[in-house]
């Protein structure tokens, strides 16, 4: 698996599409994907979404990357880069940015690699890991 | 040595903080955790939990202190880690007692004193500063006291390192 991920507008996709073999193979998008595009995509896009929408549904997002990646271990997995901001007003806001937070420190730590992307351009801020 | 970690929220910043201060501690005496967040709700309460948990076992005698830093009384020559600046600056500003409009002064007295007389000083801080979002004059002070102290600590710092999902990138070491 690798991880992709940076703010809003960086340009994480088009990195994606450029720069890995299965970049450009199909993309399940985070906001609205079932489980079964998410068994035939290569990429998950605005993974963050997908965060969100288990928070909201009140399922535990740790859970449900496991169960991706177990079905699905090649994933590239893009996410926006939450929490650089100030603590958000409501609750509902909060447990989201926290949890997204936390779902990405494991998969950045499952990831083979993690680039964060910046202006259209990637950092491979890890390398070299084993899945 | 002196560290500043920074990131955003859920990054693993405090984990990897506590890491680093284990690494750098030679000797077998207990390292001082200087606990910043005033618990008010039970999200708080929660907070604390998790971060109590989190740092058991590893040899650390925590120390609340919410505003005055310069005054607590702390260990000589041991490592010491404060955890977060975002909370002090929030309380100095504004709790009852707090610096007030001195926040920056206060905060930054209280560092030079810790960095004098620990044998290693960490100090985590929060990456608040990218969200684009316009904010009442009060936030947008409090942000720019916080961004303030940052650079301060940044110079004075040996190793900057900010944590992205667990993985720390140094901007200086």
């Amino acid at each position: 698996m690798i991880l992709v991920i940076g703010g809003a507008f960086q340009g994480k996709l088009e990195y994606v599409r450029k720069t890995f073999k299965g970049g450009t193979g199909p993309v399940a998008e985070g906001e609205s994907c079932t489980p079964e595009e998410v068994r035939q995509a290569s990429v998950v896009n605005h993974f963050h979404l997908l965060v969100k929408r288990l928070v909201e549904q009140g399922e535990d997002p740790h859970e449900a990357a496991r169960k991706m990646l177990e079905i699905n271990p090649d994933l590239i997995i893009i996410s926006n880069e939450l929490g650089c901001g100030v603590v958000p007003v409501t609750p509902f806001d909060r447990a989201y940015r926290e949890a997204a937070g936390r779902v990405c420190c494991e998969l950045a730590a499952r990831a083979a690699e993690v680039h964060r992307v910046v202006c259209g351009l990637g950092q491979v801020i890890k390398a070299g890991g084993n899945s | 040595m002196i560290a500043l970690i920074t990131g955003g929220s859920g990054s693993g910043k405090s984990a990897y903080a506590e890491e680093l201060c284990v690494s750098w501690h030679k000797s077998s005496r207990p390292m001082i955790y200087i606990a910043t967040m005033y618990p008010f709700d039970e999200e708080s309460y929660r907070r604390i939990a998790r971060h109590r948990k989190m740092r058991k076992n590893k040899n650390f005698d925590t120390v609340e202190c919410f505003t005055g830093l310069k005054n607590a009384e702390l260990p000589e020559k041991t490592t010491v880690l404060l955890e977060c600046m975002s909370n002090l600056v929030t309380n100095e500003m504004f709790q009852e007692g707090g610096a007030g409009e001195r926040t920056v002064e206060a905060i930054m007295e209280g560092i030079d004193r810790l960095a004098k007389q620990a044998e290693n000083l960490v100090v985590v801080t929060n990456e608040l500063f990218s969200d684009g979002i316009e904010y009442s004059p009060e936030t947008t002070c409090y942000l720019e006291y916080l961004g303030e102290i940052n650079r301060r600590l940044g110079r004075a710092a040996d190793v900057v390192c900010e944590v992205v999902y667990g993985i720390p990138v140094f901007h200086k070491k």
